[in-house]
């Protein structure tokens, strides 16, 4: 036995077990084979080797083993006397025979490597069951005492068949329920969805007279193009075939065209059945002025149709637009949960057809509504109003409009914005009479739409959501600007005659200039609360700050000096005095956090001190890492002290599987700690230490650790001790 | 085995010695053959089997579920397969069946027209192999673990029954009735064996750790108790006064010549004594597996050069040197713990029944070919190949 060569076995064996893989190898099976074909030896030591991954205390070991135990044991008689010899304890390890030696996890690779070894014994058992009687004896083990239902194999106890089939009829239960809810529901739901269809669909026909009927072709058929030839086997029958709208086009549109080609037909008729010769010709000419007996009609008909809303169609839209959302929102989805529903449980044809053709329908309403490519007008949602409409007409306050205002606003455009046309009443009222009355009656309807329309337009100015009541406030504020001299006025009087009270001069003489000063002035005055200062602003205080001291306290015995006043400084310092606590300016932050994000980026963050994720803000150039030298020594201690202590849950492997799944760094390349978790040998196998690692122990951990556990005697001992200390004067109690 | 033939021939050899050595190498060379099957009667673990003397033809055996079989161990039809076949059933339909495992099973040592059967329903019956109905009926307080008839008495005819009870009940066959008790183990008796020598001597095994034996003619007592360390005292310890296990001792068996005394128990020992002195033989058997909870049946090779030990051990059977304790193979072939095994002497075989419902049959390999008849073997070998292709090599061509 070559050296070299046990030494390359026992490598591959080691390599193949500890794949991993839910399948061997082929081309390392392939070199097993090869070597252990050469001598029985080799045999004697795969055998060896093979027994002691079985051995392993991992499913994924043992599965790979098993299979390629079953490789050899087809080829090599020499294997199967081995194997056959040791066949209790190949069970054991495979089948699970020994009920104190489970499979050990991964539970799933166990129960496969369990379904499979169960049906290879089968396999082994039919062709060398009768050349080997232990293999004959270990089947009928299983068999018999094992009970093993070799030929259901999947569904093994008979508990686990019941309890499959409880399942399933449970949800067999469901499903019935559901059919006959949905039932129940189309029963309800169809005729409404029926009549909603033929709303939509009369909507659609008073918006688009459709008398092509172009909808009803598939729109690939944009232009048409029809070629009649006037030969004899022309007849009824290719009008018929040809699509009706150039049927009806050739017929109803060109009603001259098609007159004349009936007539070349009939003549064309009567010339076919004569002889064809070109005297022929010449009187077909003659007679239709038609240069040919063949020609083509090419008709190209647009059909990206442009719905545009307007006054008129407004209405059909709106109940048009209703409809498909209903239809999209509530319809769709309901019959395609029908149907759903219907191919779970395998319904009758009968209903199965009728949800089918009811959501076609409505896929084709919804397709014809696209293909109008409706132009809506924003819809401003409405809000409900209590009270009635026409007193909000009455209430309603029209702000007089600014000439010269909104000059980007076309001339042409302004229906559109919901604006007035130009010719503008409003400037001229604005102009003539500002001191008049804002408030001014609307005027009696001339046109019930214009009514409508105003009324619509009133309606969404009162709701302030809407763009028509930004548009209202832009225009109001504009319009004041220039318009405030009387409002302003009052107020200026309000000042003046204040400003008498106070002593102020008022210059009589320029009222206007002495105005616009003032104005200004106060603009230029701080805003302040009411306080006592202000209360007794400009005022001589007789008894601010004077205290009256009773140096008796006895209540007829009053000593000689009655009354004494103190004058407190400080108090009559406050009286006239305020203080004003000076916080300093606001001054902005203007700095970013700038550390380095996961994804990238740099952090946004504009705190002032400590941004709550990156901790004190530092400078940073543009990468996002720190300037300062020391800054960036600190941070990466504190990246160190974070990273060991990352939770349990953190598998830097499966991590790592994450990151070349998604391609983005989540830092489980970095290696941290020191060098404290070894290695793990194996890479390809399923952790089954990750499997033991579930909440339950991590709680325990946490609930059983040893000093939570003394604190809570700890505590509970001096609860019991309380209990005691009630009675420690009784001596029983009190030696306790 | 010629020179053995000419020697014996000759006369330079005594007559025992071609047997002797004959039968050590069939003995040694047991295997599991594929000719010989034992029919599959027991639904569940065997307990017990025994093969008589007269003929040594017919095997009993008793099962967990209380079902007793007797099969027929001889091959009349004069081909190499053979199946034993069963000649009559105690089965579960009949109306005198043990209602729980049946523990013992043994041949009335002077007739096959009687055998004994005890069984944890509390009772030991005596049957008739005739009719198969119980001649006699023994009614006891506990599960009988065991019962044991001396094979070799002419002067009484007492049953031996282990019991849960520590007293040993001695059953008169003659009478009918219990005649008599041996008081003093402290606990259950697992084992019960009469000494193949002689045919008062009893040996008795239980869960106390002790083997005590008797003279059935002595009221008083035990005659000895037996004691694993000898008496030495600086190894023993209070507790471990003359014992001979340090867990329960669920096996006897004595030699052939009733010289020594075979015991296992649950600390995985077997040890051999000198059924005459008491002495530990001090053999040292190495690990013999044993777990179990109740008494174990294993037998001693009759007529080999040195004397085979043949103790289930796990789901296998160990085949141990007597005297030396060297363990000369591991008969594999059960798929769960063996509990019981008989040797047949004349044939060299062993029969071994176990909790996996089988009575496996293991047969001495035939002598192979000798060197003067080359040509018949190969052409021999080449026939069985061609016959078995199981047994051939499969290696596909695309492996080289």
């Amino acid at each position: 036995m070559d050296q070299k060569k046990r030494d390359r076995l026992s490598e591959l064996v080691e390599e193949l077990t500890t794949s991993g893989e839910p399948q061997l190898n082929q081309v390392k099976m392939k070199e097993v084979k090869k070597i252990c074909k050469l001598s029985s030896d080799y045999i004697n030591h795969y055998y060896h080797l093979i027994m002691t991954q079985l051995n392993q205390d991992h499913a994924e070991i043992r599965l790979s083993a098993f299979q390629m135990a079953t490789e050899l044991f087809s080829r090599s008689h020499h294997f199967r006397v081995l194997l056959v010899t040791n066949l209790q304890e190949f069970l054991e390890l495979t089948v699970e025979t020994d009920v104190e030696q489970p499979l050990p996890p991964p539970k799933e690779v166990a129960r496969k490597l369990k379904t499979h070894a169960i049906q290879t014994v089968q396999a082994w058992q039919a062709t060398y069951g009768e050349a080997y009687k232990k293999l004959a004896l270990g089947y009928h083990f299983l068999k018999q005492v094992k009970k093993v239902d070799f030929q259901d194999v999947e569904a093994r106890t008979l508990a686990e068949r019941k309890r499959q089939e409880e399942k399933r009829q449970r949800l067999e239960k469901i499903y019935n329920e559901k059919f006959e809810k949905a039932k129940q529901e189309m029963e309800e739901m169809a005729a409404e969805m029926e009549e909603s269809l033929t709303q939509m669909n009369s909507c659609m026909a008073l918006l688009v007279p459709d008398t092509f009927d172009l909808f009803s072709v598939e729109p690939t058929v944009g232009s048409e193009r029809l070629t009649f030839y006037s030969g004899p086997e022309r007849d009824a029958s290719i009008w018929d075939e040809q699509p009706c709208c150039s049927k009806d086009l050739s017929r109803g549109a060109d009603g001259r065209m098609t007159e004349a080609t009936k007539d070349e037909e009939d003549e064309d008729s009567a010339v076919e059945e004569d002889d064809t010769d070109a005297a022929d010709k010449v009187t077909f000419i003659r007679n239709t002025g038609l240069m040919s007996h063949s020609y083509r009609l090419d008709l190209s008909i647009s059909t990206d149709l442009k719905v545009k809303e307007t006054e008129e169609n407004e209405a059909v839209l709106n109940t048009m637009r209703d409809l498909h959302r209903l239809i999209t929102t509530r319809y769709l989805p309901m019959v395609q949960s029908w149907i759903q529903i219907f191919t779970k449980v395998g319904v009758e044809e009968q209903l199965m057809r009728q949800a089918i053709s009811l959501k076609k329908a409505l896929e084709k309403a919804l397709r014809k509504h696209r293909d109008l490519n409706v132009d809506y007008k924003k819809r401003q949602r409405k809000v409900i109003k209590a009270g009635d409409d026409d007193d909000d007409d009455d209430d309603f306050e029209e702000v007089p409009e600014k000439e010269g205002y909104e000059p980007h606003i076309p001339e042409h455009l302004r229906p559109e914005y919901g604006l007035d046309p130009l010719p503008s009443t409003s400037t001229s009222v604005a102009k003539s009479n500002p001191s008049e009355p804002l408030v001014r009656a609307v005027a009696p309807p001339v046109a019930s739409t214009l009514t409508r329309l105003k009324k619509k337009l009133r309606d969404e100015e009162q709701d302030p959501t809407s763009a028509a009541a930004t548009l209202r406030i832009l225009k109001e504020r504009l319009s004041s600007a220039p318009s405030t001299s009387k409002p302003i006025c009052n107020v200026g009087q309000d000042q003046e005659e204040k400003n008498d009270c106070m002593g102020v001069s008022k210059d009589a003489a320029a009222p206007t200039v002495s105005r616009s000063e003032q104005t200004e002035e106060k603009e230029k005055a701080p805003i302040i609360p009411f306080g006592v200062d202000l209360y007794y602003w400009g005022e001589e205080q007789p008894i601010a700050g004077k205290i009256i001291k009773y140096t008796s306290q006895h209540q007829f015995w009053v000593p000689h000096e009655v009354e004494e006043e103190v004058e407190n400084e400080d108090l009559s310092a406050q009286m006239k005095s305020r203080h004003i606590t000076f916080a300093g300016c606001f001054q902005p932050v203007e700095h970013k956090c700038k550390a380095l994000m996961p994804n990238g980026s740099l952090c946004e963050r504009q705190d002032r001190v400590k941004c709550p994720f990156h901790g004190l803000i530092i400078p940073r150039d543009e990468l996002g890492r720190p300037v300062n030298l020391e800054d960036a020594a600190r941070l990466g201690k504190e990246e160190m002290k974070r990273r060991e202590e990352q939770p349990d849950w953190w598998d830097p492997e499966f991590m790592k599987e994450i990151e070349a799944a998604t391609g983005e760094d989540l830092g489980s390349s970095k290696t941290y700690g020191k060098g404290k978790g070894k290695k793990r040998k194996h890479h390809n196998l399923t952790d089954l230490k990750q499997t033991t690692n579930t909440s339950r122990l991590r709680l325990e951990k946490k609930v059983f650790n040893k000093s939570s556990m003394r604190r809570i005697a700890e505590v509970m001992n001096k609860m019991d001790k309380k209990k005691h200390e009630k009675f420690a004067n009784q001596f029983n109690y009190a030696l306790k | 085995m010629l020179s053995f033939l000419t020697a014996r021939q000759t006369g330079v050899h005594d007559p025992d010695r071609l047997r002797r050595a004959e039968s050590t190498r069939r003995a040694l060379s047991l295997e599991l053959n594929h000719d010989r099957d034992v029919e599959r009667i027991h639904g569940n673990g065997v307990n017990s089997i025994d093969i008589e003397v007269i003929e040594r033809r017919y095997m009993l055996s008793g099962g967990s579920d209380g079902v007793i079989v007797i099969y027929d161990l001889e091959n009349t039809s004069k081909k190499s397969h053979y199946t034993c076949k069963a000649v009559c059933t105690v089965g579960r339909s009949s109306h005198y069946v043990h209602k729980f495992s049946v523990e013992t099973v043994q041949w009335y040592p002077y007739d096959t027209g009687m055998f004994l059967s005890s069984s944890f329903d509390k009772t030991m019956k005596v049957w008739d192999t005739e009719t198969l109905k119980p001649a006699e009926v023994f009614q006891f307080e506990g599960n009988v673990y065991c019962h044991h008839m001396s094979p070799i008495a002419r002067k009484h005819s007492l049953i031996a029954v282990g019991t849960t009870d520590p007293k040993v009940q001695l059953c008169d066959l003659k009478s009918g009735s219990r005649i008599h008790v041996l008081q003093g183990h402290r606990g259950e008796v697992l084992s019960v064996r009469w000494s193949t020598r002689y045919e008062h001597i009893l040996a008795t095994a239980g869960t106390d750790s002790r083997v005590r034996v008797w003279d059935v003619r002595r009221a008083s007592g035990s005659l000895f108790s037996l004691d694993q360390h000898n008496g030495d005292e600086s190894r023993t310890s209070s507790e471990t006064v003359n014992t001979a296990h340090d867990g329960r001792v669920n096996g006897l068996c004595f030699s052939h010549d009733g010289l020594y005394l075979i015991s296992t128990g649950t600390d995985n020992r077997m040890r051999l004594w000198n059924s005459a002195t008491g002495q530990n033989t001090l053999v040292n058997y190495g690990k013999v597996t044993n777990e179990s909870r109740k008494g174990v049946k294993f037998t001693v090779s009759r007529g080999c050069g040195p004397e085979l030990v043949f103790v289930p051990c796990g789901s296998s059977v160990a085949v141990y040197s007597l005297h030396t304790g060297e363990l000369v193979t591991m008969l594999r072939g059960h798929y769960n713990n063996v509990d019981c095994c008989e040797f047949h002497p004349d044939y060299q075989e062993l029969y071994s029944g176990g909790k996996d419902c089988n009575i496996l049959a293991w047969v001495p390999v035939l002598r192979q070919p000798d060197i003067e008849d080359e040509g018949v073997g190969c052409t021999r070998g080449g026939a069985r190949d061609a016959v078995n292709p199981a047994f051939e090599d499969a290696w596909s061509s695309d492996e080289d």
